[in-house]
């Protein structure tokens, strides 16, 4: 299933709306990088909350996706992993390493905002 | 658990020599007070007996070896067994919950043949036959009677660590709201795999529900801290990573410090402060909050004064 991609502001907002396949996660790294560019965007929001399971797979690809937005000078928050999602993900050695992360979409986007006033500030 | 007294698999075959208990037993009421008196003396000199002795008052003493005694002539004069294997089940949770060691209550169950056999060797020793077939009746009575009070006095004593393990279980990890977006866990106790995820759920589920930002773990009440707990902290920290908030451990002592030091446990991803009181500074910090002290207010601290 396709994930739709909202511009709000110089913020992508990608919310995934079910479970993903493969190919859906790799072309929805595809439209992300060509549209940061395309649409002169700052930051990039993934919105997992619809998401029951993360596998390694689903994780790389983020990571990834999130790493080469950043090469496209844009930041990107993975949002709404569930409490089940996250201790999952843990337990399986999957971290999400260099990715910012928030609770849900509101905190995300305050996120942007302060990675963008403070670019060197990661958690 | 707790198995009743007829569960007790006889270590002997029962009762086989009727004719030698009621020997066994007609020396032992004849003699019964010299014999208390006896058993008293042996066990004088044992510390734990003593004092057990000494708390218990004279009359109640009085008291329980009479119904001791009614109990066991029941027993062996009527056959109504069942009665003395419940006393001595009763017996056996006494001594678990007076906290009796196990050594003391051995020996005074021994002493008791050591101070009755010069008796039976009295009445019985021109008839060696009879003075066997007693000597056998008494042991085996004995030892059915340690057999049971032991197995009460182990399962309330299993009863009780259980019971221990309960309620350190329950005492788990409350999660506090200190500030908005500011959570408080103290963690306390021994932190295995089981309480790790319990604590870790507990937090993620926290963080959701009062929208975290930054959570504060202290660690102080932890006796030990080794390679797998380090784990585990380290597993929390990240979970709470993914769920967008960011985790500050405090508490750690100079010996887990160096303990972690020492294993090469990685603790670089987290954010450690010394104790409590800077690990809640730097979260404050972290939210943006500046604590302002104003003048103090004496007699809100001091209402006596």
């Amino acid at each position: 299933m396709q994930v739709p991609i909202l511009k709000q502001g110089d913020v992508l907002i990608a919310s995934v709306q079910a479970a993903l396949t493969d190919a859906d996660l790799v072309q929805l790294r595809d439209q992300l990088t060509e549209k940061v560019g395309r649409l002169r965007s700052r930051g990039v929001i993934v919105d997992v909350t619809a998401l029951d399971v993360m596998d390694s797979f689903a994780s790389r690809s983020l990571r990834n996706l999130a790493h080469m937005v950043k090469l496209r000078g844009a930041e990107t928050v993975i949002v709404g992993i569930q409490p089940e999602v996250a201790f999952a993900m843990v337990q399986l050695g999957l971290r999400l390493e260099g990715v910012l992360t928030a609770l849900d979409l509101e905190e995300g986007l305050e996120a942007l905002n302060r990675a963008r006033t403070s670019p060197t500030r990661a958690h | 658990m707790g198995a009743s007294a007829d569960q007790v698999v006889p270590l002997r075959p029962e009762s086989p020599d009727q004719r030698a208990l009621k020997d066994y037993w007609s020396v032992y009421e004849a003699h019964f007070d010299d014999i208390q008196v006896g058993i008293m003396h042996e066990l004088a000199g044992d510390p734990d007996f003593a004092a057990i002795v000494k708390m218990t008052p004279p009359d109640v003493q009085e008291q329980n070896s009479k119904k001791s005694r009614a109990t066991m002539r029941r027993a062996i004069v009527e056959g109504d067994w069942q009665s003395y294997w419940a006393d001595l089940k009763v017996q056996g949770e006494q001594y678990a919950k007076m906290g009796l060691s196990f050594r003391a209550w051995f020996k005074a169950v021994g002493s008791f043949r050591t101070v009755l056999s010069p008796y039976l060797f009295e009445a019985y020793g021109k008839t060696p036959q009879r003075l066997l077939a007693v000597i056998e009746a008494m042991t085996g009575l004995i030892d059915r009677a340690m057999a049971v009070i032991g197995e009460a006095y182990l399962a309330t004593k299993e009863q009780t660590i259980r019971q221990q393990q309960d309620s350190l279980r329950e005492l788990s990890t409350p999660v506090l709201q200190v500030r908005d977006k500011m959570l408080l866990l103290p963690v306390i106790g021994v932190i295995d795999s089981h309480r790790a995820q319990q604590l870790t759920e507990e937090l993620l589920l926290a963080i959701r529900a009062n929208r975290a930002r930054v959570v504060v773990l202290d660690i102080t009440g932890v006796p030990a801290v080794d390679s797998r707990v380090a784990n585990h902290l380290v597993q929390t920290v990240e979970a709470a990573r993914l769920m967008g908030a960011a985790a500050i451990v405090t508490g750690l002592s100079a010996e887990v410090a160096q303990t972690l030091v020492t294993l090469g446990v990685e603790l670089g991803k987290l954010n450690t402060v010394g104790d409590l009181q800077g690990g809640l500074e730097e979260a404050e910090h972290l939210l943006g909050y500046r604590v302002l002290q104003d003048s103090p207010d004496i007699r809100q601290i001091h209402p006596a004064a």
